[in-house]
């Protein structure tokens, strides 16, 4: 935790963009309707009410419904459906 | 949009993945750079698209996670064309359109102009067909350089030119002198009449016959504005048609006040006089009326070259008949027209009613006869200034008459009658004189 708060105090200092210095997942939403993520490690869970993406941080939910990966790259993935929630979850308490 | 068709060229595959962890296989994937779509969960695993070539990487990935992979769907040209691989006609159409694409593209199929006003298309393009370019000409025999230097030649007022061939279509642009347009005179009058005056006496200027400026009608002078000549009459005199107004011959005189030779010129003036003009127009009150009736014969025909299909037929045995024809040439493209001609001849019968007006109708056509006439006058820049018309109406006939008061340009061109002087006479006289 320390280590992860001090990068984070270097990087605003330093005003450098955090997803590339802590390597922090981005989340994109448009609408409801659209959720782009980049930098991630890799899905987890798929089915069409539940997307669990593990990224460097924790995990990402992103529940709703219809959901469907629209594509899915190394570096970035679309998810487009009715989405409801979207969730960060700590590493601690994985499901 | 260029993405999913190049997808479509390329040819892709919709799999199936089902197994212990298709989460695994799916990170797997993205790992080795395997591009994946429209991923969606079927039953226990997933289906997803990829691309033909990636697809047969995955066999690697399939026995690492455990997974089961089954082709579900082929999608693409290449699956196209192997499925109708029987279809020899289907492949022989697909060669023979590229092949007649490529016949089509070696001749020019349009010409196109651009920048012209005075000369139109249809001129332009004529002309050209007189110099061998003209649709359907093969590319190769285009030679835009010497398009222009006809062109040039033939056109002086085209300062101008451009040719191209863009595809299949010439394209020609020109610029015309806007300033010719205009300026109609001899452009060399300033000059002759310059040399003029070096000339020895009674001299005519070379390529140009002297002329007078004449009345073309009779009237009272307003205004006089010479240029060239010697001016015969003022404001305020009263000209009979055929006066001298603006005399083309310029005496010279020697010291001692005697003319000794002439010099002519073009006489040039603007003179403008009022004048009157008898207007007088009459109608009779009954006219024929066409009344039609319902029965019309109608022929459409098709031309090619000098042979015709119709059908129907417009030969008819009415009293009065009216017999129209409309004509549509097909063409390709603008200036390409192809020797087919698309008809409609039609013949609609009519008779002939005994009509009459009322006081109120011919005397609107009277009047309405009457401006038109006026507004003629006016377009051909004539000053109506005044005007005594009336209206009669008779029994079986009305009449409009009466007197219109106009300010026009009334100068004529003349020739100018050459004098000449004996001069051996003149010259002893000078002589004696010394």
């Amino acid at each position: 935790m320390e280590k992860g708060q001090l990068k984070e105090r270097l990087a605003s200092a330093a005003s450098m963009p955090k997803d590339v210095v802590m390597k922090a997942a981005v989340v994109t939403a448009i609408g409801n309707f659209e959720v782009c993520i980049e930098n991630y490690r890799g899905i987890t869970e798929y089915t069409e009410c539940l997307v669990r993406v593990q990224a460097k941080g924790g995990q990402i939910r992103i529940s709703g419904k219809r959901l469907q990966v629209e594509y899915y790259t190394n570096d970035e993935m679309k998810i487009t459906g009715r989405i409801e929630n979207i969730e960060f979850a700590d590493r601690g308490n994985k499901e | 949009m260029i993405r999913s068709f190049i997808r479509f060229l390329r040819g892709y595959v919709r799999i199936r993945v089902q197994g212990f962890s298709p989460e695994r296989f799916l990170n797997m994937c993205s790992y080795h750079d395997i591009y994946v779509w429209g991923l969606f969960p079927a039953g226990s695993g997933y289906e997803m698209y990829l691309s033909t070539a990636d697809f047969k990487k995955l066999k690697p990935l399939a026995k690492k996670t455990h997974t089961r992979i089954s082709l579900t769907e082929r999608r693409g040209f290449p699956f196209f064309l192997f499925r109708y691989r029987k279809r020899k006609l289907f492949f022989f159409g697909l060669l023979l359109c590229i092949i007649l694409l490529k016949i089509y593209s070696l001749f020019i199929w349009d010409i196109h102009f651009e920048g012209n006003e005075k000369w139109t298309d249809e001129t332009l393009a004529e002309y050209l067909r007189s110099t061998g370019v003209e649709p359907f000409m093969p590319k190769s025999r285009v030679d835009c350089p010497d398009i222009v230097k006809n062109i040039r030649e033939e056109y002086n007022d085209i300062v101008w030119v451009s040719a191209s061939v863009d595809g299949s279509r010439l394209k020609i642009q020109v610029k015309e002198n806007e300033d010719t347009l205009l300026d109609t005179d001899d452009p060399e009058k300033g000059e002759e009449d310059a040399g003029s005056i070096d000339k020895a006496a009674d001299t005519i200027p070379d390529g140009q016959h002297p002329t007078d400026l004449i009345a073309s009608a009779d009237g009272v002078i307003t205004s006089i504005v010479t240029r060239s000549g010697v001016p015969q009459v003022h404001a305020g005199d009263q000209v009979q048609k055929g006066d001298i107004l603006v005399l083309g011959r310029v005496d010279v005189v020697n010291d001692s006040g005697e003319v000794t030779g002439y010099q002519y010129q073009k006489s040039d003036a603007d003179i403008f006089a009022d004048t009157s003009l008898e207007y007088s127009n009459s109608i009779d009150r009954t006219y024929q009326q066409k009344v039609y009736d319902d029965r019309e014969k109608k022929q459409l025909y098709v031309k090619i070259g000098d042979y015709s299909v119709s059908a129907g037929s417009a030969a008819n045995d009415y009293e009065h008949s009216e017999l129209s024809v409309k004509e549509w040439q097909i063409k390709a493209g603008e200036n390409f027209y192809l020797p087919v001609l698309l008809g409609i001849r039609t013949a609609k019968s009519y008779t002939f009613q005994e009509k009459s007006y009322t006081d109120e109708e011919i005397r609107q056509i009277l009047s309405a006869d009457f401006f038109q006439f006026c507004k003629d006058l006016e377009e051909k820049g004539i000053q109506i200034l005044g005007n005594s018309v009336k209206i009669n109406l008779y029994a079986d006939s009305a009449a409009a008459k009466g007197t219109l008061y106009l300010n026009e340009r009334i100068t004529e061109t003349a020739d100018t009658e050459i004098l000449t002087i004996e001069r051996k006479e003149t010259d002893e006289s000078v002589g004696t004189d010394d």
